[in-house]
C-alpha cells in the first residue's frame, strides 16, 4: 500500500498549507522531571493508592520476609503451579529454591513457533494460579507497576493467572509516570512490551457494576522489599 | 461510518430514543455518574488547568507538523520490526486486514475495543471472507452478541439492563439466566478465555502512536486489551492517522488528561506501551506486529474550519456533559461517532449532504467546550458546519423564505414595527388559553411547533420599554 502512503502524506502537506489549528506553537520541552521524593512518603502513598483499587500491599524488611509473604499468598489458593519471571529478575534472593522446597511447579513460559503447538501451550499455562514477577519501577501518585518483556521477563506472568503477586524494590519507586520516563529514557528500546499495572482486572460495562479480574488478574498483591 | 440510515430520519430516531424509559433511565445513571467520577478527578489533579493546557498544545502542535511526526513515527514502528500500512479509506483498510489474514492463514480474530474498526465497518468485511470475529471488551461483547452497535464510546452497553443482559446471555451461550452481573461477568471471562487462547489474530485500538519510540499506547481496565496483543500469533493495531505524541513524556501529559476524564480514574488498570512485536529471545507475545493508519477524510479535514475536532482524544466526556446526548443516547445520532463530538466529526469526515442535522443537535450550551479535556471549542464549530449545510442548501424551503421576509422586514424600520405589533396581539391571541406559549402552529410553521413550544410575544415591545425607561 506504498501508494496509499505517498497520497496521505501528500495530502496532509497541501491540507497544512493552509491549516488553520487553534494553539498550535512549538513545543517547549517542560521542566525537568522532580527528582526522586522522601523514600517513606512514597511507600506510604504507593500503598494509599493502591488500597482503594482492591490491590493489596505488603511491607516486607528483608528477603526473608519477602518470600514468606509470597507463600502465604500462594497457600490461599490450591493450585501447585506458577508462570514466573526467571530468578535475576525478582528482586529477592532465594525465591526460586522457597518455591521448590514448597512443591510448587513454575511452568515454562515460551510459546512454541507453531500455529497450533502455540495454542495448546497457551491453553495448558491458563490452568496456572498465580503469576510472580519482579517490576522496574512502581508509581506512588498511582500505584502502578512498570511491567517490561525480556528473555526471562514474560508477558503472560502477569496476565493469565487470576493471581498477580509483583515484587518491588521500594528504592524503584517513582513519584509519578513522567518521571519514571526522564530516567528511563530508552524502555520502549529494551522492552518490546511494556505495561503500567494498576490494580487488578475491572470492568463497569453492566449497568456500571464494578466487576474484578474480568479478564486480568483479579487479585493483584504488590510486595515492597525495603 | 457510511451506514446512514436513511429510511429512518433522524427526528424518528430521537423520538423512538425519548420514548424509550429504559434507555432514559441508564442514560441518566451512567452520565450522571461519569460526570461527578469525572469532576473529582480532576479535581484531585495538582494544576488541572496548567495540564489541559499543556495536553492542548500537544495535540496542536502535533498536528501542526503532522507529515514530520507521521513518518518519523512509521521509521521507528518499522525499526522495531513492526510493519506499517497507511490506508487512504475504509474499504482500504478493511483489505489490507483482509489480506493480512488470506496470507497467513487466519480463521479467528479476537477483537479489544476499536473505534477505527467501527468506522470501517471491519467486522463485517472480515465476516464475509468467513472469519470468526469477536469482541472481547465486555460491552463490545455484549452489543455483538445483541448484534447491536455501541451507544458510548467508553461504555459501550449503557443502554441495556442487566435482565436484558441476562437474557442475552442465557440465549447466545447457554447459561442459565441470571441478572447477578458478577456470574455474568464470570460467564463472559470463561467463554472468552478460550477465544483468545484460540485466536490466529487480535486486532486492538490505539490511543496514541509515539513518534519519538515508534510505540503504541493502547489504555484498557479489562485485561483484554493485554491478552488480544499477546496470545495471538499475529497483533494488528488500528489508528487514524492524528492520533500521535511526539515522544513519552508528552504520552505521560495525555495520560493524566485521559483516564480522569473518560471514567474519573486516574490511571486505567493496563497502559500497554507496546514498541514492536517480540523480540526473537522473548518467550511470548506476537510474532508479528502490523499497524494500520487510517486516514479516512482526516488529511482533508485538516484543512477545514473544523480541524480543531483532530484534537480529540475520545474521552467521551462531552457526551457524558451534552444535555442532548444525555436525552436521547447515542444510537439516535446514527452515526459511529456520538455526541457533541460525533456531531462535528460525523460531518467533517463524510461530508455534511447525509449528516446535515447532526451539527443541530446541540442546544450550544457549551458544555462540551468546559469538559474538554484538551478544550476544543465543539459549539464554535457546529455553528461552522450549519453553515455548511445551508451553503449546501439543507435549509428547508419555508426556513428559507421565512429568513428572507426576516432581511426584508428587519431592515425597514416601519415595516418591523409594524410587524412586530401584529405579531404580539396575534401570538397573545393564540396563546391566551395556554399560560402565553403557543403549543402549535400552522404550517408550514408548524416546524417549530413539533418539538417546542413557542411564547407569545411580550406585553411591550423592548423599543417601547426602552424608550419609556428612557423618559423616567
Amino acid at each position: 500500500m506504498r501508494d496509499d502512503k505517498t497520497l496521505v502524506l501528500s495530502q496532509i502537506r497541501e491540507s497544512l498549507r493552509t491549516a488553520h489549528l487553534p494553539a498550535a506553537r512549538a513545543l517547549v520541552p517542560p521542566r525537568a522531571a522532580i527528582a526522586q521524593g522522601d523514600r517513606a512518603q512514597l511507600i506510604e502513598n504507593f500503598r494509599r493508592e493502591l488500597e482503594p483499587l482492591g490491590g493489596s500491599s505488603y511491607l516486607a524488611r528483608n528477603d526473608e520476609q519477602a518470600i514468606a509473604v509470597v507463600l502465604q499468598i500462594l497457600g490461599q489458593g490450591d493450585g501447585r503451579e506458577v508462570l514466573t519471571w526467571a530468578d535475576e529478575d525478582i528482586p529477592v534472593r532465594g525465591l526460586g529454591a522457597a518455591l521448590s522446597l514448597n512443591n510448587y511447579a513454575r511452568l515454562d513460559v515460551n510459546l512454541p513457533a507453531d500455529a497450533e503447538g502455540r495454542k495448546r501451550k497457551l491453553a495448558e499455562l491458563a490452568s496456572a494460579a498465580a503469576g510472580i514477577t519482579g517490576a522496574m519501577a512502581g508509581f506512588a501518585d498511582t500505584a502502578s507497576v512498570a511491567l517490561g518483556t525480556s528473555a526471562t521477563r514474560s508477558r503472560l506472568a502477569s496476565l493469565l493467572p487470576p493471581t498477580h503477586i509483583a515484587i518491588l524494590r521500594t528504592s524503584d519507586l517513582f513519584p509519578d509516570m513522567a518521571c519514571f520516563f526522564a530516567a528511563n529514557p530508552h524502555v520502549t528500546r529494551d522492552a518490546s512490551n511494556l505495561v503500567f499495572v494498576t490494580g487488578p482486572s475491572r470492568t463497569a460495562d453492566i449497568e456500571l457494576t464494578l466487576q474484578r479480574g474480568v479478564h486480568g488478574p483479579k487479585f493483584v498483591h504488590v510486595v515492597l522489599v525495603d | 461510518m457510511s451506514e446512514h440510515i436513511s429510511n429512518v430520519t433522524f427526528h424518528d430516531r430521537v423520538d423512538d430514543a425519548l420514548r424509550n424509559q429504559i434507555l432514559h433511565t441508564a442514560l441518566d445513571r451512567a452520565t450522571g455518574r461519569f460526570q461527578s467520577l469525572r469532576a473529582n478527578a480532576l479535581a484531585e489533579l495538582q494544576d488541572a488547568d496548567v495540564v489541559r493546557d499543556r495536553a492542548r498544545l500537544i495535540r496542536a502542535h502535533t498536528l501542526s507538523k503532522l507529515d514530520t511526526y507521521l513518518e518519523q513515527f512509521v521509521a521507528n514502528v518499522e525499526k522495531a520490526g513492526g510493519h506499517v500500512h497507511f490506508a487512504r479509506d475504509a474499504n482500504a483498510l478493511n483489505e489490507i486486514v483482509n489480506e493480512i489474514a488470506r496470507t497467513r492463514n487466519v480463521r479467528g480474530v479476537v477483537k479489544g475495543k476499536s473505534m477505527i474498526s467501527e468506522e470501517t465497518h471491519l467486522n463485517h468485511a472480515l465476516e464475509a471472507e468467513h472469519i470468526r470475529v469477536v469482541e472481547t471488551d465486555l460491552g463490545e461483547y455484549i452489543v455483538q452478541l445483541a448484534g447491536e452497535t455501541p451507544s458510548h464510546i467508553v461504555a459501550p452497553a449503557i443502554h441495556k439492563t442487566k435482565e436484558e443482559i441476562g437474557e442475552l446471555f442465557h440465549q447466545k451461550i447457554n447459561i442459565p439466566y441470571t441478572d447477578d452481573p458478577a456470574l455474568m461477568t464470570a460467564a463472559a471471562r470463561h467463554v472468552l478465555r478460550r477465544e483468545f487462547l484460540d485466536a490466529d489474530m487480535g486486532i486492538s485500538g490505539v490511543n496514541f502512536g509515539v513518534a519519538e519510540t515508534g510505540s503504541i499506547c493502547l489504555v484498557e481496565n479489562e485485561g483484554n486489551g493485554r491478552l488480544t496483543t499477546t496470545a495471538p500469533r499475529i497483533h494488528v493495531a488500528l489508528m487514524g492517522i492524528e492520533r500521535l505524541v511526539p515522544n513519552l513524556d508528552d504520552l505521560s501529559v495525555m495520560l493524566q488528561v485521559l483516564a480522569r476524564s473518560s471514567t474519573g480514574q486516574k490511571i486505567t488498570v493496563y497502559t500497554n506501551l507496546i514498541t514492536g512485536p517480540r523480540q526473537d529471545d522473548e518467550g511470548d507475545g506476537p510474532d508479528e506486529l502490523h499497524v494500520i493508519l487510517l486516514d479516512n477524510g482526516r488529511s482533508k479535514v485538516l484543512a477545514t474550519e473544523v480541524a480543531e475536532i483532530l484534537y480529540c482524544i475520545r474521552c467521551g466526556a462531552c457526551l457524558n456533559a451534552c444535555p442532548v446526548y444525555r436525552e436521547i443516547g447515542g444510537h439516535a445520532y446514527g452515526s459511529v461517532y456520538t455526541g457533541p463530538v460525533g456531531a462535528v466529526l460525523t460531518p467533517a469526515l463524510e461530508g455534511i449532504a447525509p449528516w446535515s442535522d447532526l451539527p443541530h443537535a446541540s442546544s450550544l450550551c457549551g458544555a462540551c467546550r468546559q469538559v474538554c479535556p484538551v478544550r476544543i471549542d465543539i459549539p464554535r464549530m457546529l455553528l461552522v458546519e450549519r453553515d455548511w449545510a445551508t451553503r449546501a442548501g439543507k435549509l428547508q424551503w419555508w426556513l428559507r423564505l421565512g429568513l428572507r421576509m426576516y432581511s426584508f422586514t428587519v431592515t425597514r424600520p416601519t415595516l418591523f414595527k409594524l410587524a412586530t405589533t401584529a405579531g404580539r396581539w396575534g401570538s397573545r391571541l393564540v396563546g391566551a388559553s395556554s399560560g402565553g406559549w403557543i403549543r402549535s402552529l400552522p404550517p408550514p410553521l408548524n416546524g417549530w411547533t413539533q418539538s417546542r413550544d413557542f411564547p407569545a410575544f411580550a406585553q411591550k415591545s423592548f423599543s417601547e420599554q426602552f424608550e419609556a425607561s428612557r423618559k423616567k
